[in-house]
């Protein structure tokens, strides 16, 4: 090959294809909001929204009995509420990734996705959050867990991972709002301008602050976008290393383990990369943004996706060295029983899931082709999820007394939760893609090729 | 048009690039303040137009190492402190552990410095009335056109001269932004006072619930564990065949604290002696429980007044009296034990040595009764 070719090669792909000038993206990205959705949006939105009800209504008979309704019992007493927690905070932590680590890295083709998967991610740490919330089985003494000065005199203890969990999370919770509210801003100001509905104009006004693009605005807005992302790069690595060490720092056999923090955070970006290139998928075919959400975007994000795996696959393996390099009775047990104990098809599935199937994203096919990725995020998703179960449940239910080992079974209160999470989830999701722009349109113009002066190709933030 | 009421004159550019070339012209030609509106940030505007770096980075370092300094000293003053407690045998300063909150609250506040920072203070947002918005050219410059304004900021401009420099320089078209007469709704005072309106509905809201709390303590689900199912002492229950909730303890069963009582009819307990010293805490403890156990049959003072009625047909001993007082601590000691007639056995509700500090107290009654001068001299002494 000369070595010409070999350049053309390795120039990045366009992030955006075809021909396209700044007014075509607000035409198109701005203009379904707020028109009348189509019939498959009232479908999805009345399935969602039954799944919400379905949850919330048991989350309501929760409350009223207590959390005897559900299955966990000692020594499993973490169940699907922390499986849930971490499932969810992890979905979110993509979004983060997208938005901040890869706007740190330049990495262009972020910006056809990063709005979304922000979005993702508050909706993601909302259902999150609702279930330890409901596991304390008073959550409206849920403040408690905050330290406030109080007539009985006592302060949370400091020392331990649940209230590190708790900042992490409110934390992570907050300044990805923030993050994310700060990138609406101009898209918002915009949808104020095109509004020609006096209460649209009316609430697109107060939201967008009077936003007016100023450069002296601009300059200010530009730096303090990047320091927040630079913050909420630190941030994703921290929050799902802060729930890791909810196991961690525990001695549970399985759990106390150094690898737990890296291993977390890389499954967390490896299920929310799944969810998002799911989610993209759908709102690529029903929107019509083959030329902005491109090829390229999703190839990418499946690679990101199979560097996971392996990461994961390595973290696997690890788990098994560690258990057998301790030369401990009761980390040998636990780990054995993670494939060959009472929830070994957990097991298994995990490992399907998360380390084999992914496999086939070596193939270009499965790469590119809506089939091949959605199969694999698909498994990806239930395979990240069984992989809390087993992190949970498998090393719970044998602890050191045999006398109080415990087969746990959920039971129709605890699927339907989680029904009911996954419910809220789209329902978010369908709401918000009727109400604000799915793509940041302003970010994209910024990349749109000749959008800036003096570079070709235009520069990116 | 009045030139006072003039706040700009917009030029429109249709390309980044055509503005950027246009800004040095129109810098040199007119003195005003220049502003650029762009539907997007563009790079190189700020130093075209000569503004000066954001300070912001600084002051999020500022509320950064403040955000760490207050998460160690709430951390280091409430478990070091105000609430001491030993966790897992590590030291009340345990810094190590104190870390991941530090972490996160320096994030907190520099994250919230930065957005909040930048809207709020270098910004000026939220500002509704800004007479741009007002501009018939403000869709334009948030869908894909781009503005340079030369302000007039409170002083007269010449509308025309400027108008003209601006079209020179390569402005598609031009306009004049006036400042808007003040107008009444969608004003910022509504919008202020729609924020003021949630805030006071919070409130209500919240004090609502707390009373709520505080009048219905019992309402579902807020019962506080109130609601226990099970059994009180002394409870009927129909679970068990005789009828009682309590259950008696298995034949044989032996007390923790029982020592074997040999001592029977035929021997003389009086050679036992009083092992327990006569000091203040073993009488506190000998007259606490003289008035739980002895107190309703011997009376307050043991004097034989009983609390009982003539139901209980026995007349409890006045313990005050010359014979019982001739008693040797051993014989009534094993009255305790076995009980004597009517009054019945107090093995099982009293320690051994709880029934020598009852003893002690009896005589600490008896004497009572004939207090001498030198007694309460000697009791004080105690
Ligand atoms: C149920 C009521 C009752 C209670 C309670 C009771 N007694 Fe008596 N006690 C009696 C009666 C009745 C007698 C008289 C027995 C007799 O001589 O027939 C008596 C007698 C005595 C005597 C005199 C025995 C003698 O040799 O004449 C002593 C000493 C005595 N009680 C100590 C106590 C002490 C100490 C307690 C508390 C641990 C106590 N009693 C609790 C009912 C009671």
């Amino acid at each position: 090959m000369k070595p010409e070719a070999v350049l053309e090669k390795l120039k990045p792909a366009p992030v955006i294809t075809g021909h396209v000038r700044l007014g075509d993206l607000d035409d198109q990205l701005l203009t379904p909001v707020g028109e009348k959705p189509p019939l498959a949006w009232f479908i999805a939105f009345a399935m969602t929204s039954t799944a919400t009800l379905i949850g919330m209504a048991l989350i309501g008979y929760t409350i009223a009995t207590g959390i005897g309704v559900w299955g966990n019992n000692i020594p499993v007493a973490w169940a699907f509420d922390i499986i849930n927690f971490v499932f969810w905070v992890g979905i979110g932590h993509a979004g983060t990734l997208i938005s901040a680590i890869l706007l740190l890295f330049r990495a262009r083709w972020r910006n056809g996705v990063s709005r979304f998967a922000e979005a993702m991610t508050i909706f993601a740490v909302i259902c999150a959050t609702l279930f330890p919330l409901i596991h304390v089985g008073r959550p409206w003494l849920a403040f408690w867990l905050g330290p406030y000065p109080n007539q009985r005199g006592i302060w949370p203890n400091f020392r331990s991972p649940l209230l590190w969990d708790v900042f992490a999370v409110n934390t992570y919770f907050l300044v990805s709002l923030l993050f994310w509210y700060i990138g609406l801003i101009p898209d918002i100001a915009s949808m104020r301008d095109r509004a020609a509905n006096k209460i649209r104009k009316f609430v697109y006004s107060a939201l967008s602050l009077g936003w007016r693009g100023a450069s002296r605005h601009w300059r200010h807005y530009e730096k303090a976008y990047l320091i927040i992302a630079g913050l909420a790069t630190g941030l994703v690595l921290s929050v799902h290393s802060v729930v890791s060490f909810d196991f961690a720092v525990s001695l549970v056999p399985g759990w106390h383990m150094t690898i737990f923090p890296p291993y977390f955070v890389a499954g967390a970006i490896f299920a929310g990369f799944a969810m998002v290139v799911m989610a993209m998928v759908v709102v690529r075919r029903t929107m019509r943004l083959e030329h902005l959400i491109t090829d390229y975007h999703l190839e990418v994000m499946n690679k990101v996706i199979l560097a996971c795996s392996c990461l994961m696959g390595y973290a696997y393996l690890l788990e098994g060295f560690t258990a057998w390099y301790s030369m401990n009775d009761y980390i040998h047990h636990t780990f054995l029983q993670y494939i060959f104990g009472t929830y070994w098809w957990a097991g298994w599935l995990t490992i399907t899931c998360n380390i084999l199937i992914p496999q086939l994203l070596w193939f270009k096919w499965f790469r590119t082709k809506y089939f091949g990725m959605i199969f694999v995020s698909l498994s990806v998703t239930v395979g990240m999820w069984f992989e809390r179960f087993v992190i949970i449940v498998s090393s719970l239910h044998e602890d050191f007394l045999p006398s109080s080992w415990h087969i746990y079974m959920p039971t129709y209160v605890d699927y339907g939760i989680l029904l009911g999470s996954f419910g809220l989830f789209f329902t978010l999701v369908l709401l918000f893609a009727r109400v604000l722009p799915v793509i940041a349109t302003t970010e994209m113009k910024m990349v749109l090729p000749g959008s800036q002066p003096h570079r070709e190709g235009g520069s990116h933030e | 048009m009045n030139n006072r009421e003039v706040f700009s004159v917009l030029g429109i550019f249709d390309s980044a690039q055509s503005l950027m070339r246009a800004i040095p012209e129109v810098k040199s030609g007119a003195a005003a303040k220049l502003e650029a509106y762009t539907p997007y940030p563009v790079h190189g505007l700020d130093e075209a137009l000569g503004l000066r770096k954001s300070p912001i980075a600084g002051m999020v370092l500022v509320m950064a190492v403040i955000g760490s300094i207050a998460a160690l000293g709430l951390e280091f003053w409430t478990s070091g402190v105000d609430y001491p407690q030993v966790t897992a045998g590590k030291p009340y300063f345990s810094w190590e552990a104190f870390v991941p909150i530090m972490f996160e609250l320096t994030v907190l506040f520099a994250a919230f410095t930065a957005g909040l920072g930048m809207l709020l203070l270098l910004n000026r947002l939220p500002f509704f009335r800004h007479p741009m918005l007002a501009a018939r050219s403000m869709p334009l410059i948030t869908r894909d056109k781009f503005a340079l304004a030369v302000e007039a900021g409170g002083k007269t401009i010449d509308v025309e001269e400027i108008s003209a420099l601006l079209r020179d320089s390569g402005a598609a078209s031009v306009e004049v932004v006036e400042s808007p007469p003040v107008h009444g709704l969608a004003s910022p005072r509504f919008f202020f006072r729609v924020l003021i309106a949630i805030a006071i509905a919070c409130c209500v809201a919240g004090y609502a619930t707390y009373w709520a709390m505080k009048l219905f303590p019992k309402a579902i689900p807020m019962v506080h564990m109130l609601d226990q199912p099970r059994l009180g002492p002394q409870q009927g229950n129909t679970f068990f065949t005789d009828g009682s909730g309590m259950r008696m303890p298995v034949e044989g069963t032996v007390s923790r604290i029982s020592i074997p009582y040999t001592v029977d009819e035929q021997e003389d307990p009086s050679a036992m002696g009083n092992p327990l010293p006569r000091t203040a805490p073993v009488l506190g403890r000998g007259r606490q429980l003289f008035n739980d156990y002895c107190s309703v049959c011997h009376g307050i003072l043991g004097n034989g007044e009983t609390t009982l009625t003539a139901a209980y047909e026995a007349k409890p001993t006045n313990l005050l009296s010359k014979n019982i007082a001739a008693l040797t601590d051993g014989s009534m000691y094993h009255v305790i034990m076995k009980g004597k007639n009517s009054m019945p056995s107090y093995s099982a509700d009293l320690s051994q040595d709880e029934r020598w500090a009852v003893l002690h107290y009896v005589r600490v009654l008896q004497r009572a009764l004939d207090a001498k001068d030198e007694d309460v001299s000697s009791a004080q002494k105690e």
